[in-house]
């Protein structure tokens, strides 16, 4: 046990500051895929011009392996673009662009799923588009959508542990740095290990609640 | 002003392509009175309903809502242009329809459904607009329901609500896509109901239907189409008790092998 309380217990504000910074980045990429995924989507379904850059945009997002993503925005684009400036951005940039591939494909399959005859209804008592969009079609996808949205958390949450290799001081990062430090992997690593389920399971537990609940209210399928 | 009618639809043509489902169809639509579409399924008659308020636009011919033109204007050329969506939203709002699918919006309550157009559309104030909505709701009996979500009703209750809903713009006319063809016998009956009470009261309607009995109690004039055309029209006793053509008179047998012979 005493490995424990020197290796775990004594290192607890250093896992803390971790995991302090991956639920940042967790949920700064997550907030960022939501907006990008969305606008991907609107862009393919609705502007004719963009539809083909889009397309090859979601497809390239999510084509590519995240640790290359990680990578390139974190070399390539400074070279390219100047940015991001630091490693905590380009953490979190290639998080979002991966998830958003994805994202952009749940919310088309969300937008298409709400029947063309609700909109129609919206449409013959005088509505416009946009304003059928905003009040019949959006909130919809949103319900419908909720659960996919909880679930790319969690896969964001176990990818974010890869940018550690960029240098930024998640909680992985602090865990390597314990383990690199006293040499000795299996207490912290199976603790860290420990700390990546729990945050996972809650998540996918609150997700269930919000899917059980939206079931039981609206009588949508959230699956 | 009593001279104009509600609806008029001069010589409407649509095509899907190659496929002509619309070829020169005319009638008007008097104030307060009842107007049924009957005809085998492909006839025509729900495309037209969908022209009249603009989810089909006519290939050629023209729909006067209250006398104005709901599709085309003639621009300074004399060329014939699509009216602006505007103008065209403007006009959609005299008209409620009511779809065979109900298509009551799942997110918002009973409520929420029979507010929300009054509210964005015609800009009425909450208060107002949720005392219009109740108003509504009595009349198709479903006061009771207003806080329930459309899941929970059966399909003759989600017909009514989408009745109610199409009400509460105040509309000028209203117009009904085979409104009881998804419901069962039993369900059917209630909304055939409102409807009835709708009709008493001096409602403008257009009601495409397989309800026999209904279209020849409640109807003022039925119109029967066959191929994209009006093939006989008149006052119900006329269409169902002496049938001219002999399209209808088949058509009919089906349906009412009692009143024809």
């Amino acid at each position: 046990m005493g490995n424990w309380e020197r290796l775990v217990w004594n290192q607890r504000h250093l896992l803390l500051d971790g995991l302090v910074v991956t639920v940042e980045i967790c949920l700064i990429a997550f907030a960022a895929a939501i907006l990008g995924g969305l606008v991907l989507c609107l862009v393919r379904l609705y502007v004719r011009p963009l539809r083909q850059v889009a397309i090859a945009l979601i497809e390239f997002f999510r084509a590519t392996p995240i640790f290359v993503q990680l990578l390139w925005v974190n070399y390539v684009w400074p070279e390219l673009f100047g940015w991001p400036g630091s490693f905590f951005t380009a953490g979190w940039v290639a998080l979002a662009l991966q998830s958003s591939g994805y994202l952009a494909e749940t919310f088309r399959a969300g937008i298409e799923a709400v029947p063309r005859g609700q909109r129609e209804a919206g449409l013959s008592a005088g509505m416009s588009h946009p304003l059928v969009f905003r009040r019949i079609v959006l909130p919809q996808v949103l319900l419908m959508v909720a659960p996919s949205l909880v679930n790319q958390f969690t896969v964001i949450v176990k990818s974010s542990t890869l940018v550690s290799v960029i240098t930024v001081q998640d909680l992985m990062f602090q865990s390597q740095k314990i383990v690199n430090t006293w040499l000795d992997p299996i207490e912290i690593l199976t603790a860290t290990a420990a700390i990546y389920i729990l945050v996972v399971f809650a998540v996918s537990a609150l997700g269930k609640a919000l899917a059980d609940l939206l079931r039981r209210r609206y009588g949508l399928a959230a699956s | 002003m009593s001279s104009i009618p509600a609806i008029s639809v001069v010589d409407v043509h649509k095509s899907f392509g190659p496929l002509a489902v619309l070829k020169g169809v005319s009638f008007d639509v008097p104030r307060g009175s009842v107007v049924s579409m009957i005809g085998a399924s492909g006839s025509g008659k729900s495309t037209l309903l969908r022209c009249i308020n603009h989810l089909e636009t006519p290939s050629a011919g023209e729909i006067y809502i209250d006398g104005e033109p709901m599709h085309f204007r003639v621009a300074g050329d004399g060329q014939r242009k699509p009216r602006p969506i505007a103008e065209i939203n403007r006009l959609r709002r005299d008209l409620g329809m009511v779809f065979q699918q109900f298509n009551l919006w799942p997110h918002m309550t009973v409520l929420g459904n029979v507010v929300e157009a009054p509210r964005r559309v015609r800009g009425l104030k909450r208060s107002e607009a949720g005392e219009l909505a109740l108003e509504c709701l009595r009349r198709v009996h479903l006061l009771d329901k207003a806080g329930e979500y459309p899941a929970r009703l059966s399909g003759g209750q989600q017909q009514r609500v989408a009745i109610a809903r199409a009400l509460a713009m105040q509309p000028k006319a209203m117009l009904f896509d085979e409104a009881t063809s998804s419901l069962d016998p039993e369900l059917t009956d209630e909304v055939l109901a409102v409807m009835r009470d709708l009709a008493r009261d001096g409602t403008t309607m257009i009601v495409v239907t397989h309800e026999m009995r209904f279209a020849r109690e409640v109807s003022d004039r039925v119109l029967f189409l066959h191929n994209g055309l009006i093939e006989e029209a008149g006052a119900p006793e006329e269409v169902f008790g002496a049938p001219k053509s002999e399209r209808c008179r088949q058509f009919l047998s089906k349906y009412l092998p009692k009143y024809v012979q």
